[in-house]
């Protein structure tokens, strides 16, 4: 198998490793930037030497061996969006009932005559809140 | 016979509304007639925060019960917090339920003669009491009108229920519809499933009286600014989608 370096792969491995320089600088979770480096390393390897992606692809019929790379990468990416979408969406949901529950703790009468301004106790609250 | 004034708690979200929020309270505490009413206020997150001595200047004798969120949240989770204020007994009038909740825009697109046109409508037995913009003379934009036929078409696919006017903010409930309300989607989403739990309550054998109020609604250049817009339906149908997919309704 012989390396194929041409501009395409040049401008590849010099974006890969800008990326990997800039998470080295910035990520201080040593398993995660473990992890990054492997995953960097071994699309490098297929960028200089496709041979490697083609011979695997042809050994489980995928025709080219950048579909071989694409199509798990794909699945994986969507997987991931959803995943962070769903942890967004239950991040947001706990914010909101504290933002709510402080809100509701301090609110208060601003104006008005006549107004029974005493607080109940807080268990006869609760149990109207549903 | 003696007809006791309608005990009504209106819920109020507001965000950077400043004086047209002080207006509107103005207004309706001028136009109360004998109604007791009891606003129920949350400040979104407003920068500045709503201050207390401008609201109490514009509210007057009518009582306002203030909370904030720490960060704007949307309009939908300002009402539900509303709406559990509102159900607190340390916050009744007098230490007696309402007779109805009424839900109401701070930026002066709705007139207190509706809210209490709602709300009387709950006091003489419906549990439901949504606005018909359409029925009462509101000069509703074209652009707006598309986007509630589209809305509407969405409501009766989506929930079963035929309505004139689908996302109207001005809506009553009676106590025991108030409580089968509980609002997840933080943002615009809360019209629909406003319908959805209404709709929902039906299906349970919980049979809600449902009926339709001709409003006016005012619309002016910032309200049509501040309004929902072609980006805001796909942005509702994309958390309704999330709430659909994520099971708690889209924050």
């Amino acid at each position: 198998m012989s390396l194929e370096i041409t501009p395409a792969a040049i401008a590849l491995i010099g974006l890969l490793a800008a990326l990997l320089l800039h998470d080295v600088t910035t990520i201080k979770n040593r398993r995660l930037l473990a992890l990054q480096i492997i995953v960097f390393t071994a699309g490098a390897v297929l960028i200089v030497c496709p041979e490697i992606a083609r011979r695997l692809a042809r050994a489980v019929g995928i025709g080219r061996g950048v579909d071989f790379v694409l199509y798990p990468l794909v699945i994986w990416l969507v997987r991931e969006s959803l995943l962070t979408r769903r942890r967004r969406h239950e991040d947001e949901a706990k914010m909101t009932e504290i933002v709510r529950a402080m809100a509701i703790d301090k609110a208060h009468f601003v104006s008005g005559n006549g107004v029974s301004r005493s607080s109940a106790p807080l268990q006869s609250d609760a149990s109207a809140s549903s | 016979m003696y007809d006791p004034p309608v005990r009504i708690a209106v819920l109020m979200p507001a965000y950077n509304e400043a004086g047209r929020l002080l207006d509107t309270l103005t207004e309706l505490c001028r136009d109360r007639g004998d109604a007791e009413i009891c606003v129920f206020l949350v400040d979104d997150g407003s920068t500045p925060p709503l201050a207390r001595d401008e609201l109490r200047a514009a509210a007057g004798a009518m009582p306002i019960v203030l909370a904030r969120h720490a960060v704007n949240l949307g309009q939908g989770a300002a009402i539900e917090t509303a709406r559990q204020l509102a159900l607190r007994p340390r916050f009744s009038l007098h230490n007696a339920p309402f007779d109805a909740f009424v839900t109401m825009d701070s930026d002066g697109q709705h007139r207190p003669c509706d809210v209490l046109a709602l709300a009387r409508a709950i006091a003489d037995g419906a549990d439901v009491a949504l606005g018909n913009r359409f029925a009462g003379g509101s000069n509703v934009p074209l652009s707006r009108r598309l986007l509630l036929a589209f809305a509407r078409s969405f409501e009766r696919v989506t929930t079963g229920l035929a309505l004139s006017d689908a996302h109207n903010g001005l809506r009553a409930f009676s106590a025991r519809a108030i409580t089968r309300m509980h609002l997840t989607h933080n943002r615009m989403a809360h019209a629909t499933e406003f319908t959805q739990q209404i709709s929902r309550a039906s299906r349970n054998g919980e049979r809600l009286g449902v009926i339709e109020v001709p409003v006016s609604v005012r619309y002016t250049d910032a309200s049509r600014a501040k309004g929902q817009k072609a980006s805001g339906a796909v942005a509702i149908v994309v958390d309704l989608f999330h709430g659909f997919l994520f099971g708690k309704g889209s924050p």
